[in-house]
């Protein structure tokens, strides 16, 4: 078993790719588009390194030119991922992370920040290991913050969401979804303690009707400060779940994330051989070499660092961790 | 405008003789507070709006609306009022329950003795619930107005009166015309703040320049209107003052509506908003993004389509302030040789930005203006005081001006703990940015003034407006966006911002890119909000810029603000010529992303909740829907109220 974690890096000056489409609402690209442009920088940054050592002999050596890469393009000469990924112990970076780097922590001292990170559960996945995951993504984003606790913590559990055009029905319709004992497990046991140990202050869930909310603001002692909703017009808040928010004293914040943010397919491709995948796994097709088993996506997170009393948005990105069934 | 000092206020020539020593003053004020002030870390992001009124009046059983000239009595009946608020226009609370802890507004005097200004009671902060408050806090400022005035008396937001200076009775009480401060032939003296700084303003800057304003905007020309038309309320008669001349030398050519004093532009209500920045540098950054802005802004806020009762060929105020302030001199203007003075001046005192001044490595030297006129003594002065080459050169462009109005009493001793100097000539260049240092005490932080949006109809609107430019500021400094373009293609926005319609008939310059030219800042960029000046790109040497005139294109405004995507799907009344000048497709070249899904990305990034989203959704939708001719713009009501006007002497020509 090998364990991937992919990062994006700071996508916040990231440019057009994470900047939303008309009509592009609940969707991945901001998580696959940004992925995908950080492999292929940390690709031209190990380029930029072979250029700049030989360079100064040979001076129109290819940093500039053929040897470039870019979105649209499959290289024909893939680079060994040993020169772009790094690996620690069983975890294989996805780029290397230079922790040092000034892309990574934050400009002035934690304190001055409102950081929100929220962790996405995906489908399918044991819920006896999401503890595990929780801890582990929440770590990887007060590593790249340099922060000790994030102001917000949300949770995203799978397959949560308010569908329809009538705000009464989708209520409704939410109610059903899910799985309450799950989540509710999932909650004492791999959330609180995030709280309890002083790492998240304030905790939040994602997409929560009325009915699942109630549910589990009975049985949890850490109650969420937040629900996130997606709705197609936020002024349609459900009513049933306006009058429980404001009951509760809960924070109705809105988001536009999917609810299936990295399906196994989507991250095979972004893996793979074919166009503008960073060519880490193997291709039987072709022969081509790299990494053989069966890949499967475990959490994603996603965390934003914005400057209190500013409103200026600092540091923004994800992590996503996935194991490799190499045996 | 800022505190209205009393004292002996110079007349023309004798404060020209103390032009050099105010200026002289001046720079060391601004030395003083360069050196207190440039180290400033860490300021809050703050920001206040200004709304300004037309007071009139008007009743039921009178339909002739005339411009009231009570000012002095209203902001008196406001200033001696303690409890401001507590009689008929307590604030409604938010339907979130938010309580404001907004103080009451305060009320400020104008250059006409027909105007207000409101500014909420402090500053805004950048909690989204405190955008929500703007609106609400518009209202109040309105009801309150309303409330000191007499029950005939109304505070509107009407760019200009639609009827000044146009022949007959149109200010209560009735003043004749051609008094000796400002000899025009259409508006009495009484028409401006009668504080002695207001008819000194106009009176010197009319000595200045050697003969009256000449304030001529085209007139709207349609199938009745003869050809060529002469401005029929010009009087070429009058013999009482030398400036009554004018007339007769040319000062009223033909297919212009003539006007004559500074009333007329002095007299235009706008929405400014003023942004504290964090320091010094982050202040000069959003001096330099916002400034290609501006023009977009204006044609987006177009409101002012009449002029002394005839419908102009134009849609917003901007030239005619300018033109109605303009003090430059026959020489400075180049119509004669220079003897006396000093240099050419292309532009007048009041008119679109002519200087970046980021020291940020984004800044190519291809935008500066070329034609920059300078004082380098001046300049040499800020160097010698520590300031660095670009700030100095905004500076001592800015101090080719000469002060207007004097105080005696001020010229006594220089005084460092004051920026009195300084604001004299700093306040009275009226660009479409001002660049705001600390006051002399360093209490507040470095500001950056947005000038050029004419103010709205509706307080809905006036705040849709102020909370957009609020939001782009955040998503320019986030984003770290890049709106650069030569500064002589913002001057010549600015002049098509002017065109009928041309929020929707019109194209401009913008830049096509606005991020960083590499996909991978990621890795190797900083992050935005660092202290020090950042280029785009660190380790790796510069990408070699390609053209400047390969960095922008024309766009129109509903491609600006929405996006190509939407722009295609939604194209208005665009006209067909879908080419640019190099020949090429309209949106064939490039997608530009658009302001309002930047902002709107901007929001999905940052904890908003259900309330806020959605009226700012509404805020955001008007934008939207003016960029894209859905909405139309004041303006173009107002044009359209008078074209189906059934009086056949109403204005149309």
């Amino acid at each position: 078993m090998t364990k991937l974690i992919l990062s994006t890096g700071n996508i916040i000056s990231g440019g057009p790719s994470i900047i939303r489409k008309p009509g592009g609402f609940r969707s991945n690209l901001e998580l696959t588009n940004s992925l995908r442009s950080n492999f292929l920088a940390a690709q031209e940054d190990h380029l930029d390194t072979l250029a700049d050592s030989d360079g100064d002999l040979n001076g129109n050596s290819g940093a500039n030119g053929a040897t470039h890469l870019d979105d649209s393009s499959t290289p024909a000469q893939r680079l060994p991922p040993s020169t772009w990924t790094s690996r620690e112990n069983d975890t294989l970076y996805v780029p290397s992370i230079d922790w040092s780097s000034e892309s990574h922590g934050l400009q002035e001292e934690p304190a001055q920040y409102d950081i929100t990170a929220k962790i996405f559960f995906l489908p399918g996945i044991p819920v006896s290991q999401r503890p595990q995951h929780a801890q582990e993504a929440l770590s990887h984003v007060l590593r790249a913050l340099g922060a000790s606790a994030v102001d917000l913590l949300i949770i995203s559990f799978p397959g949560l969401s308010f569908e329809g055009d009538c705000e009464w029905e989708a209520d409704k319709r939410n109610a059903t979804q899910g799985n309450d004992e799950d989540e509710i497990a999932t909650w004492v046991e791999s959330v609180e303690v995030l709280h309890r140990t002083g790492l998240a202050k304030k905790l939040g869930v994602s997409e929560y009707g009325s009915e699942k909310l109630g549910k589990l603001l009975q049985r949890v002692q850490v109650r969420p400060a937040v629900n996130q909703i997606n709705l197609k017009n936020c002024c349609n808040v459900p009513p049933p779940l306006l009058k429980l928010a404001k009951e509760e004293g809960i924070e109705l914040l809105v988001h536009s994330d999917c609810t299936d943010i990295l399906p196994k397919g989507t991250l095979r491709e972004l893996l793979g051989h074919g166009l503008g995948g960073a060519g880490l796994l193997a291709d039987p097709e072709t022969g081509a070499p790299g990494l053989e088993g069966d890949l499967t996506p475990q959490w994603v997170v996603k965390y934003t660092a914005v400057v209190r009393d500013r409103g200026v948005i600092e540091n923004k990105g994800y992590f996503a961790g996935a194991v490799l069934d190499d045996q | 405008m800022g505190l209205l000092a009393l004292g002996t206020a110079l007349d023309w020539p004798d404060a020209q003789k103390q032009a050099h020593l105010v200026r002289e003053w001046g720079i060391k004020q601004l030395l003083e507070i360069w050196k207190k002030a440039k180290g400033k870390e860490r300021d809050a992001m703050l920001w206040g709006d200004e709304v300004e009124y037309l007071v009139v009046t008007y009743s039921k059983d009178d339909p002739k609306v005339l411009l009231s000239l009570r000012q002095a009595d209203i902001l008196d009946a406001l200033a001696k009022d303690k409890s401001l608020a507590q009689r008929r226009c307590s604030p409604t609370p938010d339907e979130s329950g938010y309580k404001s802890n907004q103080p009451n507004p305060v009320f400020h005097p104008e250059f006409g003795r027909f105007m207000l200004e409101a500014t909420p009671g402090k500053p805004w902060g950048i909690e989204f619930k405190e955008l929500l408050e703007v609106e609400s806090n518009m209202k109040l400022r309105r009801c309150i107005a309303k409330d000191h005035m007499r029950p005939n008396e109304y505070p509107i937001t009407l760019t200009t009166f639609p009827r000044i200076g146009s022949p007959g009775v149109f200010t209560d009480p009735y003043y004749p015309v051609s008094g000796p401060k400002l000899r025009s032939q259409f508006v009495p003296d009484e028409i401006a703040n009668p504080h002695i700084r207001f008819p000194t303003l106009a009176a010197n800057i009319r000595s200045r320049r050697g003969r009256k304003v000449q304030v001529n905007v085209p007139v709207f020309r349609d199938e009745n209107t003869s050809w060529p038309w002469k401005d029929p309320t010009v009087n070429y008669d009058l013999h009482q003052w030398p400036e009554d001349d004018d007339v007769r030398n040319g000062a009223a050519p033909d297919n212009f509506i003539h006007m004559d004093a500074m009333a007329f532009g002095m007299g235009s209500c706008c929405l400014q908003i003023t942004f504290q920045a964090k320091n010094l540098t982050e202040g000069r950054q959003m001096y330099d993004q916002l400034s290609p802005l501006g023009p977009i802004m204006l044609a987006l806020t177009a409101a002012t389509p009449v002029y002394k009762g005839f419908l102009a060929d134009t849609d917003v105020r901007w030239n005619q302030i300018s033109k109605a302030v303009d003090d430059r001199t026959p020489e400075e203007l180049g119509e004669k040789p220079l003897e006396k003075d000093r240099w050419r001046i292309p532009k007048s005192r009041y008119a679109s930005n002519s200087t970046y001044i980021s020291e940020d490595a984004r800044l190519r030297p291809e935008y500066l203006d070329p034609d920059l006129v300078i004082d380098e003594n001046i300049k040499q002065q800020l160097l010698d005081g520590g300031m660095d080459d670009r700030l100095a050169t905004h500076f001592a462009h800015l101090f080719i001006r000469d002060p207007i109005v004097i105080f005696a009493e001020d010229l006594q001793e220089l005084d460092l703990n004051k920026t009195d100097h300084f604001e004299n000539i700093q306040s009275t260049n009226w660009q479409h940015m001002r660049f705001k240092p600390p006051p002399a005490d360093n209490s507040i932080g470095w500001r950056v003034e947005f000038r050029p949006m004419e103010i709205q109809i509706t307080d809905f609107e006036n705040a849709a407006f102020a909370v957009f430019m609020v939001l782009i500021t955040r998503v320019i400094l986030s984003y770290r966006l890049n709106f650069y373009i030569p500064i002589k293609k913002v001057d010549e926005n600015m002049e098509t911002a002017h065109a009928r319609d041309a929020v929707l008939t019109r194209r401009f310059y913008f830049r096509r890119n606005l991020f960083p030219p590499a996909t991978r800042p990621s890795r190797r960029g900083s992050p935005s909000g660092s202290s020090t000046p950042t280029s785009a790109a660190t380790s790796r040497p510069p990408t070699p810029f390609g053209p400047v005139e390969d960095e922008y294109r024309l766009m129109t405004i509903n491609e600006i603000i929405n996006g190509t995507a939407y722009a295609r799907a939604n194209p208005g009344d665009v006209p067909a010529s879908t080419t640019d000048d190099k020949g090429n497709d309209e949106y064939a070249t490039d997608d530009f992303p658009g302001l309002i899904p930047l902002v709107e990305s901007y929001l999905d990034s940052v904890n908003v909740d259900v309330t806020t989203r959605c009226r700012l959704a509404r805020y955001l939708d008007l934008i939207r829907k003016r960029a894209s001719g859905e909405l139309w713009t004041a303006a173009h009501w107002i044009r359209n109220f008078v074209a189906n006007h059934p009086e056949p002497d109403e204005p149309s020509p």
